[in-house]
């Protein structure tokens, strides 16, 4: 995909104020996703990032402000339609259907049962040969890494431009994660993406901006090969000291 | 309790059901109770595959499945009085139109408590997702409604329910005596039940329902209108109701405004024991409670529903969780 | 912080209890129990007075079913089945054994009570560990089931018509303490002060029960059962004591429905209609509030006793169609209608929702 240097930006969240009953998790919270580019969102935990991923698929409702997908207000649209707009979700959970098979967590997601949609499964099965080895098995059975990669490729059966990913590396082996980073920037080529990241290692290795969350505020942004060499600020946001 | 026996202690109760009462019964009452046994499962079938459904799918606990039920059979009863006034189907002797207008009024019945199902849901559901607790208020104020709405249209008493005339009477094999209608109800009960089973192993609605079941919110971000399944499940779980209602009707012959009361309790033991959200659990629960109940109501009458009681008791010692997972 | 060598825990006890005093539902409440206690001699009719003693009775039971479900979050669907357990002991006593006499009525409740608890505890022992739903369905299999016990058992319990009694000494329906403010005082006044007494301890016991210590740590596991575990307590043994103590009283307010009434019998003790009664009356009333047992109560006997009569009154002006004269006559139709507009707008409760107002403007 070719990078548009005058890029208007893909997904534009401005100042997103956003309740869980009684309590104000986002307090402002803006950020721009440009074509091209891997956004990633840091912070502590409970700093608001799932939240945030949450509100733009419509899983939550925002009290204030707007996002705006390719110039659409999509803020007070519904998850099923968001989803419909070309945008994927892969929660913290990875919301897997365990008790279906891995060829039937991929037929959920489709949008369309046609031919693009079939060259797209095998677009993704050869990046993930596993996934067509375990094809006609349940997803339960899939170890960690393998889960995660279905859980990631699956909303790419469809024409899909946005994939917000929570927290992929939870939970998994060093070397897994080195997988996972392959294969997701083997899928940066296809779609543009969102990444909620903990780890600061992966979120490096695939980020190109930043934005920086605490206390339910974006606080920071920039570039990231500027954050990876400021020792103070990943230690005031994010809690690292020395090279991650 | 080791997990090992956790697993085969179920199974092995199963084969104890079928095969203990042979010791007490001679073969040929043992094949009569067997098969009224095996029908009364299938309506139980029926009427908690609805319910555990609801419950699996859109967790919600619908207290007032019962009146569902009930509204089934009243339906039925209207539509075979209307039916075979214009066809004479139901009087007549040939098996054939028997079926015919049988069939008829069992879809009728579905149909109509299918739309009540929808206009339940949309009214008195909705509102309450998610709370188990208002849920179980808000359904019990509906079984009022729906009950008394029933006593409001076609009277309180208790009312002679229509059978087909070739339904009636048992044929007698070799000493055996096989009443018919029971013969009947399970083979509709088991083309229903396959023709779920298919439905939901094979088909992409049967997919999405199987998906929700495990997580509904997911199915919402991956594209799919989920409150249009809800809805829709809603009103399957209640046709199904429908359908046992009008069949259970046939079974004994009579309706009345309270019969809903008197199967939930049973539907919910046997959707417990199953497994809520299973429906191969409602199948295998119901046929253990219809088995099990049959059997000893012939040996010993006031023991049945202990029997019943006794089999919840130990499921929920072993597993508490009901036979099998939600979703299955 | 200590003011007087006191801790602030016992200086918030003090301040509610200063404040109890000026608080104006309290004189709302001594105002009820006047009306209660008087009743007999404001209303000559009997009729009224059996609907007042009902109220009475069941808003004990109605406040036991708020403790579980209420205070300490169990959703049971057969409390009602201690209820029946302390009629039946009362009236198996008294009617088939025959043995009637003061001490045995009490031994009967007695005993009732303490079947109650254990019973309530063997339950909750086996299913609180289970989904909330679960226990809800596992507790009215037990109900439906003692109900057909008692249904097929007619040596004992007098199957389903029942056993009808005659009560002891005092109470007995003819006996007479002569006449007092223009009113006889027979054996059914001085019953009714005896139940009145009864329920009044009853009423105070649950108050006690919920304010003390062991009430708010229950209500704390009702609110976040997670967050009490954590703090060491082991939940489901707090709710298996709320749930044997909650099936105590409902057993004695049995007894005392029994007492009342001289009859019992599967469906005026045992059934589910009942449960559903008592269900509709704490939502009425409201969760969580044990004077929403009265509201709910009032409302629930009120309503049944005088819409039908209501109904006759409309009916007798309109004429013919059966389909019409239906739609009028069944007013519980309307009362389920009723019921789920309540639920939807009221979820807290007449009486609960009342309370928020005002802690809300208090606030304020």
């Amino acid at each position: 995909m070719e990078v548009d240097l005058v890029a208007e930006p893909i997904l534009k969240v401005e100042g997103i104020h956003t309740f869980i009953g009684k309590h104000h998790i986002l307090q402002g919270v803006s950020f721009d996703v440009h074509p091209g580019k891997v956004t990633v969102l840091l912070g502590r935990n409970g700093a608001g990032k799932t939240t945030t991923l949450r509100s733009i698929m419509g899983l939550l409702s925002p009290s204030q402000g707007t996002i705006l997908f390719k110039n659409q207000a999509i803020h007070h649209m519904k998850s099923f339609d968001i989803a419909r707009l070309g945008i994927g979700f892969v929660p913290e959970d990875r919301g897997l259907f365990n008790l279906l098979t891995v060829e039937e967590n991929f037929r959920v997601a489709m949008f369309q049962e046609d031919k693009s949609t079939q060259q797209r499964v095998e677009t993704i099965l050869e990046i993930f040969p596993d996934l067509k080895r375990f094809w006609k098995a349940k997803a339960g059975i899939l170890s960690g890494g393998q889960k995660q990669m279905l859980a990631i490729s699956r909303p790419l059966v469809n024409k899909n431009e946005l994939l917000l990913i929570d927290e992929p590396s939870k939970g998994l082996a060093p070397i897994v994660i080195d997988h996972l980073i392959e294969a997701v920037q083997k899928l940066q080529e296809q779609t543009m993406i969102i990444l909620v990241e903990q780890n600061f290692y992966m979120a490096s290795s695939l980020g190109n901006d930043f934005y920086i969350f605490d206390d339910g505020r974006t606080v920071l942004n920039g570039q990231m090969e500027e954050l990876i060499r400021n020792e103070e600020l990943k230690k005031k946001y994010l809690g690292i000291s020395g090279t991650t | 309790m080791s997990p090992q026996w956790r697993q085969w202690f179920p199974k092995f109760i199963g084969f104890a059901i079928f095969l203990l009462p042979l010791l007490f019964i001679n073969p040929k009452t043992y094949i009569t109770l067997t098969i009224s046994g095996l029908a009364m499962g299938m309506l139980l079938f029926l009427v908690s595959s609805g319910f555990s459904l609801i419950f699996g799918f859109l967790s919600v606990l619908n207290l007032a499945h019962g009146a569902l039920f009930a509204w089934g059979a009243y339906i039925g009863f209207t539509a075979f009085s209307l039916i075979n006034k214009w066809t004479g189907w139901g009087g007549s002797n040939s098996i054939f139109s028997n079926m015919l207008i049988f069939l008829l009024v069992l879809m009728v019945a579905g149909i109509g408590v299918a739309i009540l199902g929808v206009v339940t849901e949309r009214l008195v559901i909705r509102p309450v997702y998610g709370s188990h607790l208002f849920q179980i208020f808000i359904t019990v104020g509906a079984m009022i409604v729906m009950e008394e709405l029933i006593r409001i249209v076609w009277g309180p008493n208790d009312e002679v329910m229509p059978v087909p005339m070739n339904f009636m009477g048992s044929w007698d094999l070799f000493d055996v005596v096989i009443s018919k209608y029971p013969l009947i109800a399970i083979v509709i009960g088991l083309i229903i039940y396959f023709g779920i089973y298919t439905i939901l192993k094979k088909t992409k609605l049967g997919l999405i329902v199987r998906a929700g079941v495990e997580n509904p919110e997911m199915v919402q971000v991956m594209g799919h209108n989920i409150y249009r399944y809800f809805t829709g499940v809603f009103a399957a779980g209640s046709a199904l109701a429908a359908i046992g209602g009008g069949m259970w009707a046939t079974f004994v012959k009579s309706i009345n405004p309270a019969m809903g009361g008197e199967v939930i309790v049973f539907a919910l033991i046997v959707a417990i024991i199953g497994g809520l959200g299973s429906m191969t659990g409602s199948v295998v629960g119901a046929l253990m409670v219809g088995l099990s109940y049959n059997y000893v109501a012939y040996l010993i009458p006031k023991a049945a529903l202990g029997i019943t009681m006794l089999l919840l008791v130990v499921i929920l010692l072993i597993r508490p969780t009901g036979l099998f997972k939600e979703g299955t | 912080m200590k003011k007087n060598g006191l801790n602030p825990v016992q200086i918030f006890h003090l301040k509610e209890k200063e404040e109890r005093f000026r608080n104006p539902s309290f004189f709302l409440r001594i105002l009820l129990l006047a009306f209660f206690m008087t009743t007999p001699f404001l209303f000559r009719s009997f009729e009224i007075a059996d609907v007042v003693l009902k109220i009475i009775i069941f808003s004990a039971l109605v406040a036991s079913y708020d403790i579980i479900l209420g205070y300490t979050g169990i959703v049971s669907l057969g409390h009602v089945m201690y209820f029946g357990i302390g009629s039946y002991f009362v009236g198996i006593f008294m009617g088939k054994l025959g043995l009637t006499s003061y001490g045995y009525l009490a031994l009967a409740i007695l005993i009732a009570v303490v079947i109650s608890g254990i019973l309530s505890v063997l339950i909750g022992f086996f299913s609180l560990r289970i989904r909330a739903i679960f226990f809800a369905m596992v507790t009215l299999a037990f109900m439906e089931f003692t109900f057909i016990l008692a249904s097929q058992l007619r040596p004992i319990t007098g199957g389903e018509d029942g056993i009808s009694f005659k009560l002891p000494g005092i109470f007995a329906i003819d006996y007479s303490l002569g006449r007092f403010l223009g009113v006889e005082f027979t054996g059914r006044m001085i019953s009714y002060y005896l139940i009145l007494l009864v329920s009044l301890i009853l009423f105070l016991l649950m108050l006690r029960f919920v304010h003390s210590p062991l009430g708010r740590v229950l209500q704390s596991i009702r609110d976040n059962e997670q967050r009490s575990i954590a703090l060491g307590y082991r939940t489901y043994l707090f709710q298996v004591m709320a749930s044997s103590f909650a099936s105590c009283v409902a057993a004695i307010t049995g007894g005392c429905y029994a007492i009342w009434v001289c009859y019992v019998s599967p469906d005026s003790s045992l059934s589910v209609p009942i449960m559903l009664d008592v269900l509709l009356m704490v939502i009425v009333g409201g969760m969580g509030t044990l004077y929403g047992g009265i509201f709910g109560a009032a409302f629930l006997m009120i309503t049944r006793a005088f819409l039908p009569k209501l109904q006759v009154l409309i009916a007798s002006l309109l004429p013919g169609v059966p389909f019409a004269i239906r739609l009028s006559e069944r007013w519980l139709f309307y009362f389920g209608l009723l019921f789920i507009l309540i639920v939807y707008f009221f979820p807290k409760g007449v009486v609960g929702t009342a309370q928020e107002i005002i802690s809300r403007r208090k606030a304020e």
